[in-house]
């Protein structure tokens, strides 16, 4: 479909490039961005269909037009909502991640700061060990740390996530705020110190506020992380009522050899939305804090 | 608070259950036998791991017995159902931890990979052996530590894969039933093609399918994958002939085979683009309760995969095995619990629910009304007779765990079909990786 | 607990702003700052990853603890065709899906830049793929791939530009770059919006100065957008490459490595060697195979996109 509209706007392009701008701008911005937007979406959408489809319908594409929807049914909804725990693995995936993001935040911000702002002997080594840890994939992880989340009794417990989770979101929170760290004036600093300020005093009063934007962009994206997460929630947790979403659905909603599509999709469907529309708050701010940031 | 909520609703449904019959008498003829010897430690309480249902009864009935062994025992069950895919990396979590359940219900060969982190089943074993008639041929192969007759899992059945045809489209070639001999078969596939409704066998990574389809051809063709010693036995003129019938084979299929996976053809199945493959009873019963597809279910038929030169129906059945950690706390109750769900008050009624997607491990089974409810499902009666499983000719091991979970006869097969290896590549490919996992 | 020593030790000066003065002075100040970041990361990951590294060297499954055996795994590699395939198609997939996700997202954030009608809705939705757990992503982009019932092969059936079925994921060149696209579909929005970012920070003086003197479009792009959004290039550019180098979900649940391991990236062989085949030692030492890798690639984005403009940036303080 890319191809598509690339050929489309070279072809369009020299006749509309003379004058009329109205529709030079229509091929160059409104055809493209239409066409990632349906890109971007088509797969949610083929969600959204699925969610709404009865069975019989999903895989005649013959009798039924595989766009469209017969005669719609909210069953697989139903199912989600009252034939599972879906509501409760909602939740808990809710709490694991904004928990999760708020330790990785605390922690990194403080680290951030003592790296980039207190700058003692060897700060750039402790920054670069932090950085490597980001480079270890979990799928290896998980056995050894099995045992460890075991011998402190985390097992089977929330817990057991929120702890894990941030040593993937800890080093990535880390290196980015130490970047907007960086970005802050030391005027600003030396000046509150002349006044008598402590140094805690500045990381709240000044350095913080300043380092929102990188904040916002780190919390977005170890929520998302967090959101996830697949392999340690398999791993960890194992009472069906104490399990993550994307582990939840995989798990429940096969039976053996057969998939229940239709619940399947509904359940993506309803795990984003919540989080999409927050986003949808959330990413002006984050699109404009974050542009000032960059700018000083 | 919910275990409480949830044991309520379970013995509501157990009274409607009686009520209905299904479950007030069993059929089973259990030889009188001395009553297991199990002290059951003080204050136990259980935790299990089984693989997620197939029908929804299994899971219903199974909540049932376990809560009817809680109302005898005071000890209360935690059964906790986890995906197919997802069982052996719990079991890996729980092995290596010695944290988590009592007990778990995995595949095949689980219990032989955590050997050292298990406890001995025999007395359980020979005490349902004695009741109920004997264990059948794969439930020992796969309960047993190879060699010895000493228990390391409890099998609680199994489903063998057999061919899953349309009448309506095996007639139309020229055939009242598939034939039953290798060429006769490839022969049948290429007259199916032609008509455009064509064969297909999973070639991907495929737990169930795929495998299953690997182990058909090579021991259908004499070949496998270890002798009885357990070395290696791969390179064989046998193994040779088998991939270069796949290699025609896969001409026959419909395309796309090689990226199936275990769900794949049950679609294309229901969806009338594939008219012969091989299955568990899920493709069936999943076509017979939708009304919708409920043609397609009564044009089904099953039948015994083609046995080539093998003695026997070449299928190594899908075997749930028991097992029970060392690192519980209560063994004796954990042991007392899967021998009280494989006695005939719980197994038959379970056995039942499942509508023959698992077959019996312990012969007396034989008679249970599910068996009779459908002819086309008789066939699976027997699944765990059949002279065969992963690793076949050799002990069941570790190795010969890792050698299915790699898919390594699978990728075999898979490489020649696709035209990237050469049979002789193919084989010699697999036998390089095959010394590697049975090094030792 | 060290603070409640430090505190004692401190108390007899009598001072009523003990606590503060403790926290003003400063190697207290980094070792009270740098302990929650560390301690985590040392019990979740330092000791597990030391593990990690010497199962590599032994022989263990995942039903018994193993020797030590050398380096054994590594030469069993070093000849394993399905470990340089992993590597070969890491590599490719790396480079392929980031060059795609940097080109079209770069597109898009310009695209974005535009004064448009519902720009922050816009944006949301563009969010969305990012945000979708990626395992159930990857199951529908497996039903959008499937050989029988894929919708893009009834959509070209349809329109009649071919008469069978797309060959998605059965042969082992359109399986990868079915993956790619499925991972350059995921990339595309946090790429955007973060370029999007980027570009909003940069001045409408500078593009003005630059048509009064009679620049093109491209070298308008040349010349200003592309050097002024290399700071945030280079950031989201070294943690793409880092997730997409690591991914497993996607793969994992599209093609499991399939067909005939053609797919396979060094993660998701680590996992189908070490955890499903049980041969933990050998998957650990691929996993440990891919270190060298990422700390190229991490290398080679930031020396040869960040080093340079942060350094000028710091310059200028």
């Amino acid at each position: 479909m890319t191809e598509a509209t690339q050929s489309n706007s070279a072809t369009a392009q020299p006749e509309a490039m003379s004058w009329d701008s109205k529709s030079r701008r229509m091929v160059m911005l409104y055809v493209p961005l239409a066409c990632f937007v349906l890109i971007l979406l088509f797969p949610f959408y083929w969600m959204t269909i699925t969610a709404f489809k009865p069975n019989a319908e999903l895989y005649d594409y013959n009798t039924y037009n595989p766009f469209l929807i017969g005669s719609p049914t909210l069953d697989h909804i139903r199912h989600l909502l009252f034939g599972t725990a879906y509501p409760r693995w909602l939740l808990t995936t809710m709490m694991v991640a904004v928990a999760s993001t708020f330790i990785s935040l605390l922690a990194s911000t403080l680290a951030a700061y003592a790296i980039q702002r207190l700058r003692f002997k060897g700060s750039q080594y402790v920054g670069l060990g932090i950085y490597l840890a980001y480079l270890v994939p979990p799928s290896i992880l998980f056995i050894p740390l099995a045992t460890i989340v075991y011998q402190l009794g985390l097992f089977d417990t929330p817990f057991a996530l929120i702890l894990t989770f941030p040593t993937f979101l800890i080093p990535f929170c880390t290196w980015l705020l130490i970047g907007y760290f960086k970005s802050i004036p030391y005027e600003l600093e030396e000046c509150a110190l002349i006044d008598g300020a402590t140094r805690l005093q500045i990381l709240r009063r000044i350095t913080l506020p300043l380092a929102v934007p990188g904040l916002i962009s780190a919390g977005i994206f170890s929520f998302t992380l967090s959101w996830n997460e697949f392999i340690y929630s398999l791993a960890f947790i194992q009472s069906s009522e104490k399990k993550t979403v994307p582990v939840a659905i995989l798990t429940e909603l096969v039976t053996g050899d057969v998939y229940q599509w239709g619940a399947l999709m509904a359940g993506s469907l309803l795990g984003s939305l919540p989080v999409a529309i927050f986003y949808s708050f959330f990413v002006d701010y984050y699109v404009s804090s974050l542009t000032g940031a960059v700018k000083e | 608070m919910d275990m409480i909520t949830r044991r309520s609703v379970m013995l509501g449904s157990a009274a409607a259950l009686a009520a209905g019959g299904a479950s007030a008498q069993t059929r089973t003829q259990a030889t009188p036998t001395a009553e297991l010897n199990l002290p059951i430690e003080r204050g136990a309480t259980l935790r299990m791991l089984r693989p997620v249902r197939f029908v929804g009864p299994d899971e219903d009935v199974w909540r049932l017995n376990a809560a009817r062994f809680s109302d005898r025992t005071g000890i209360q069950v935690r059964v906790d159902f986890v995906g197919w895919e997802d069982i052996s990396q719990q079991t890996a979590v729980t092995a290596n931890t010695g944290a988590g359940p009592d007990m778990i219900i995995g595949f095949n060969e689980g219990p032989h990979v955590y050997a050292d982190k298990l406890v001995d089943m025999s007395d359980v074993a020979d005490y349902l052996g004695r009741k109920y008639g004997g264990w059948m041929t794969v439930a020992q192969k796969y309960g047993k530590r190879h060699g010895t007759n000493s228990w390391l899992g409890l099998p609680f059945g199994a489903t063998a894969g057999p061919m899953v045809w349309r009448k309506s489209a095996v007639n139309a070639a020229g055939y009242s039933a598939p034939p039953s001999d290798l060429p006769g078969f490839l022969e049948l596939c290429k007259k199916l093609k032609a008509m455009g409704k064509p064969a297909g066998f999973a070639l991907g990574n495929a737990v169930g399918d795929g495998n299953g389809f690997a182990n058909w051809m090579l021991w259908s063709h004499g070949g496998s994958l270890l002798d009885e010693a357990g070395q290696v036995a791969i390179n064989s003129p046998q193994t040779l002939a088998a991939l270069n019938y796949v290699k025609e084979l896969y001409q026959t299929f419909i395309p796309g085979t090689i990226a199936w996976g275990d769900i794949s053809n049950n679609r294309a199945y229901a969806a009338n683009e594939l008219w012969l493959t091989s299955n568990g009873v899920s493709l069936y019963f999943a076509l017979k309760n939708d009304p919708a597809t409920r043609a397609i279910a009564e044009d089904t038929e099953h039948t015994e995969l083609p046995h080539g030169v093998a003695g026997g129906w070449p299928s190594a059945p899908l075997t749930l095995n028991g097992m029970v950690f060392k690192h519980s706390r209560y063994p004796n109750a954990a042991k007392a619990f899967l021998a009280f769900m494989l006695e005939a008050e719980q197994y038959e009624p379970w056995l039942d629910a499942n509508l023959g997607y698992w077959a019996h491990p312990l012969n007396a089974y034989r008679a249970a009304a599910v068996w009779t409810s459908d002819p086309k499902i008789a066939i699976f009666r027997d699944s765990m007779n059949n002279r065969f499983w992963n690793g076949y000719k050799g002990p069941i091991t570790e190795a010969s765990a890792t050698a299915s979970n790699e898919y390594l006869l699978v990728q075999m097969f898979a490489s020649v079909a696709s035209g990237q290896n050469s049979p002789q590549d193919a084989m010699r490919e697999a036998e390089r990786r095959a010394r590697r996992i049975f090094r030792r | 607990m060290s603070a409640t020593t430090a505190a004692t030790w401190v108390r007899p000066k009598r001072d009523p702003s003990w606590v503060v003065r403790l926290f003003d002075w400063k190697p207290f100040l980094v070792f009270a700052c740098l302990l929650p970041a560390v301690g985590l990361l040392t019990v979740f990951l330092t000791y597990p990853l030391g593990l990690g590294i010497w199962l590599a060297f032994t022989d263990t499954t995942i039903g018994r603890p193993g020797k030590y055996i050398g380096w054994e795994n590594f030469e069993y590699l070093l000849e394993d065709r399905n470990w340089w395939n992993a590597v070969f198609y890491s590599v490719f997939y790396t480079g392929v899906a980031t060059i795609g996700k940097f080109a079209l997202g770069l597109w898009l954030a310009l695209l974005l830049n535009n004064h448009l009608p519902f720009k922050s809705l816009l944006r949301a939705i563009i969010l969305l793929p990012w945000i979708v757990p990626t395992v159930l992503s990857a199951i529908a982009f497996w039903w959008i791939y499937d050989p029988q019932f894929s919708i893009l092969s009834y959509l070209a059936i349809k329109a009649g530009v071919t008469t069978e079925n797309f060959d998605f994921i059965n042969t082992p060149w359109s399986a990868r770059f079915s993956l790619i696209a499925a991972n350059i579909w995921r990339g595309i929005p946090f790429v955007a919006i973060s370029l999007l970012a980027g570009l909003q920070t940069i001045s409408p003086s500078l593009y003005e100065a630059a048509l009064l003197d009679g620049s093109t479009s491209w070298q308008r792009f040349r010349y200003i957008t592309f050097p002024m959004l290399l700071p945030i290039l280079a950031i989201v550019m070294t943690f793409s490459i880092i997730f997409t180098f690591t991914d497993f979900q996607l793969v994992y649940a599209i093609t499991r490595g399939g067909p005939v391991n053609s797919t396979h990236l060094l993660a998701t062989l680590a996992f189908q060697r070490g955890i499903a085949g049980g041969e933990l030692g050998e998957g650990a030492a691929i996993a440990v195979s891919m270190i060298p890798f990422l700390v190229f690639a991490t290398l080679f984005s930031y020396f040869a996109l960040a080093r340079r403009k942060w350094q000028q940036g710091e310059g200028n303080d």
